[in-house]
């Protein structure tokens, strides 16, 4: 019954012992280089700048890159938050803006004091997010869309009342409100101290809290969310309002720091956050969005732009690293992933 | 011995012999041998982790094994891909549907493979061809231009094997898990075209947890246990399934598991977990009104589109309704949300366990505590300490294998992965337990683990609705049996006056009296 045929594949059946032997090596190469291939590349950028431009490991430039990219951290984390929820911001500038705008107008229409325009510029964030809430969770608008929709017409707001994107200045504003950006705690200086704030404040919510679990399981799947009884709505009105309410902050910052609000100025934060969001979640073991990783991708970003400057580079160059890293960074972070898919799934 | 070999080889359909197979630190098939013969309908069972899917991924070319032979029809395969095998004639019918939501019927049989006629695609022609096919070899009427999203799961199922046998060119026909999906009347649709595909001297492999079907309808069967096969059974021979049954799962286990379902001290009903009064969607429910007494185990049953699955979505908060009341534990419960109905004291297991039952990328731990994270954190700071011992204890209780917390859900075999459904509703101490179709896809031995909690559930007092198709289990585990036809109950039966033929005819043939 059961004949031994002499079947052709099993002629090269001994070979694999080798050959298995060196792809488990590959493998596991593949493995550290997809796993902490930021990491290295972050770190070798580092070393390269540092070698070949003096200031760039000079203390007070390294506290530089954290001051200069405080406020894209805040909006990162922002929409690192998002993003873990399963859905994305693209209205992040709108509230950045408005956060910056109506805090200049409490102070200088209304005399309002400095903390009072903070809760004003807060308020005026968390607004915008309550519209795409409003969309997203009420009219069932996908968040793209949804945040697309209020980009736009937050852009046009700002047009109307600033008569086509002109200045709003306030030279007199009160230093408690210009040391938001300027001042110092015990030295360090206070968007460092504001950006660390948010960092931990997003860190326990997202990672730490059963908040963050729940946000987390909406994004992954949010059927299962529901039928687990997690009311998705409540805490998908709470992810884009909480958002903006933060990015909102950064708007405040920036104002505070120019003496000025420069209409749609919020809009070149968007893409840089996205980015880091995104760079982040590739280091992440299961490529979830996650606050650590977040912090990275932006420091990656301010250390490429600081380096490239000190080197008297041409500073357009950093785009298109941000992208080749990006694009880099989430091709090995999938291409990993496929590959141990196929090995677990039996 | 090569010509002996050879000639052997003539008669079968499909050859596999010494196959063997390892995965990083997982032998998955180790020198598997299965053939099945020309014109026969071959079983293949075994249980979760035995490798049969590895060995049908093989034969389909996705996986390649790193010993063995495979030969088609008598013809030797040296190199295995896809396309080569298609060719052969070899068809399968996979598990999953993969259907394109928005695709129509038509569209969705012809994928690939359309017609094309002088004006491009021939869509009259290949709508009719679909019908046809549809209607006179699988036996169902659908509109070729209906979309699959809206079929249900039945429907695409019997759409996905159109698909497949709609050339004509199919030799041999693989099934995988064909009736994990499918309502028993559903069932008899399957294997009325399977009979048709025999008589017209198709070969087909037919991979099942249901020995019950493979009884039916194979000529014999090949059992797998950890990555070899170690029987055939031949089922030609008459002989009672009372016999046949048990030596299969011997074959399986490698052991005897006793009963499947567990003894249960049946008590006497003394109040409603549940009441359900006039439920109606003014669609598929038409005035729906059933009890659950605490303790007590109540079945529920209907074929597709009875409004079974409904009547689960309406009490759950997944459905809205128009009219009738549900009682919890005595209050009434507003379950227009999930996340309320919850709160009232339900709990599901979704039917859909890979969209709607586990995280799939969260950790098995993080899915048990899912509907439960308050109980594991104080002022919303989760103790990671607490979430993982509470991980570790329920796996313990349930028994999931491989064991460890921090596991990925995804990773785990089907019937792993339904315990820790389960796993999660038996944290939150619920007083109404609605499982819907709690075994599908789930092997043997984890099965009788499920009916064992069920058991524990009811014991314990709290009241248990049990959506199935599955006969057999509705009879072993239930104390009455409710049978939905149309949007209505129609019977509401004690399990012990009642039989497998008499449900049956109850789902099916109700329809006819109505």
């Amino acid at each position: 019954m059961t004949a031994e045929t002499p079947a052709p594949s099993r002629a090269d059946s001994a070979a694999p012992t080798a050959s298995q032997a060196r792809s488990a090596w590959s493998r596991r190469i593949f493995d550290v280089v997809s796993r902490y291939g930021f990491v290295i590349v972050f770190f070798a950028f580092a070393v390269f700048f540092a070698l070949r431009a003096d200031a760039f490991l000079n203390p007070s430039n390294l506290v530089n890159i954290l001051e200069g990219n405080a406020v894209l951290l805040i909006a990162a984390l922002a929409m690192t938050l998002v993003v873990a929820s399963g859905g994305i911001d693209l209205s992040i500038g709108i509230a950045i803006d408005f956060g910056g705008w109506f805090a200049i107008i409490a102070m200088r229409d209304y005399d309002l004091t400095w903390a009072s325009a903070l809760l004003v510029g807060v308020l005026a964030g968390a607004a915008v997010g309550v519209l795409n809430a409003g969309l997203i969770v009420r009219l069932k608008i996908s968040p793209f869309l949804a945040t697309l929709g209020t980009f736009f017409i937050g852009s046009s707001i700002q047009q109307i009342y600033t008569s086509g994107g002109g200045q709003v200045p306030f030279r007199e504003m009160s230093e408690s409100f210009r040391s938001l950006s300027t001042g110092a705690v015990l030295g360090v200086p206070t968007e460092i101290v504001i950006a660390a704030v948010v960092g931990v404040v997003y860190f326990v919510l997202l990672e730490r809290s059963v908040h963050g679990k729940r946000i987390h399981a909406i994004g992954l799947q949010r059927s299962v969310a529901s039928v687990s009884g997690i009311r998705v709505s409540g805490y998908l009105v709470f992810v884009f309002v909480f958002a903006s309410a933060t990015v909102a902050l950064s708007g405040i910052i920036l104002t505070a720091g120019l003496r000025q609000f420069t209409p749609l100025s919020g809009f070149s934060y968007l893409l840089d956050a996205i980015a880091a969001v995104f760079i982040g979640a590739s280091m992440h073991p299961q490529r979830r969005p996650n606050v650590a990783g977040t912090l990275l991708g932006v420091l990656f970003l301010g250390v490429v732009s600081n380096g490239l400057n000190l080197m008297g580079l041409d500073f357009n160059l950093r785009d298109a690293l941000e992208g080749i890293i990006l694009v880099g960074a989430l091709a090995l972070a999938f291409a990993n992933r496929n590959n141990r898919a196929r090995a677990v799934s039996i | 011995m090569n010509a002996t070999g050879e000639q052997h080889d003539a008669d079968c359909a499909l050859r596999m012999e010494g196959v063997t197979k390892t995965f990083p630190g997982v032998r998955a098939l180790d020198g598997a041998s299965l053939s099945v013969g020309r014109g026969e309908v071959h079983g293949l069972v075994g249980e979760n982790g035995a490798g049969k899917s590895t060995i049908i991924k093989i034969l389909a070319g996705v996986y390649h094994a790193d010993a063995g032979s495979v030969s088609v029809d008598g013809e030797p395969l040296e190199r295995i891909d896809p396309a080569s095998v298609h060719r052969l004639g070899v068809r399968f019918i996979h598990q999953e549907i993969s259907l394109v939501p928005h695709f129509s019927v038509a569209e969705s049989v012809f994928l690939g493979q359309e017609q094309t006629g002088r004006l491009g695609t021939a869509k009259r022609a290949m709508r009719e061809r679909a019908e046809t096919f549809l209607a006179e070899t699988l036996g169902v009427e659908l509109d070729g231009r209906a979309l699959v999203r809206d079929l249900s799961v039945a429907e695409r199922k019997l759409v996905q094997i159109a698909r497949a046998l709609i050339d004509g060119r199919a030799k041999l026909v693989v099934f995988d898990e064909p009736t994990a999906v499918l309502a028993a009347a559903e069932v008899k649709t399957l294997f009325t075209a399977i009979d048709t595909l025999r008589r017209a001297g198709k070969s087909m492999l037919y991979v099942s947890h249901y020995l019950n079907e493979i009884h039916q309808i194979c000529d014999r069967v090949t059992v797998f246990r950890n990555g070899a096969d170690v029987g055939v059974v031949d089922l030609r021979q008459p002989q009672q399934p009372q016999v046949r049954v048990p030596e299969i799962i011997r074959l399986m286990v490698g052991r005897d598991i006793g009963d499947l379902y567990p003894q249960r001290r049946r008590s006497e009903r003394t109040r409603d977990a549940l009441e359900v009064a006039g439920l109606d969607d003014g669609h598929r429910l038409r005035g729906v009104s059933l009890t659950v007494g605490a303790g007590e185990v109540v079945g529920l049953t209907g074929i597709i589109g009875s409004g079974r699955a409904e009547l689960v979505d309406s009490l759950y908060g997944l459905r809205k309704i128009r009219a009738g009341k549900i009682t919890v534990d005595g209050e009434p419960a507003r379950t227009n949300s999930p996340a309320r109905a919850v709160r009232s004291g339900l709990a599901l297991v979704p039917r859909d366990r890979r969209n709607d039952g586990l995280v799939l990328d969260m950790t098995v731990a993080d899915n048990v505590n899912l509907a439960t994270l308050e109980e594991v954190s104080t002022l919303g700071w989760l103790n990671r300490a607490a979430a993982g011992r509470r991980g570790e204890e329920l796996m313990e209780r349930l028994d999931v294998r491989p064991r460890g917390s921090h596991a990925v859900s995804r990773l785990l075999s089907g019937g792993n992965q339904q315990k820790v459904v389960l796993g999660r509703w038996l944290a939150s101490q619920a007083s109404v337990y609605v499982l819907d179709d709690p075994t599908v896809g789930v092997d043997v031995g984890a099965r009788s683990e499920i009916y064992r909690l069920i058991a524990d559930l009811a014991q314990a007092g709290a009241g248990v609705l049990m959506c199935s198709n599955d006969p057999a289990e509705l009879l072993g585990m239930c104390d009455r049996i409710l049978v939905m036809v149309r949007g209505r109950i129609i019977a509401d039966i004690a399990a012990a006056d009642t039989d497998h033929e008499h449900l049956t005819a109850l789902a099916t043939g109700g329809a006819e009296a109505a």
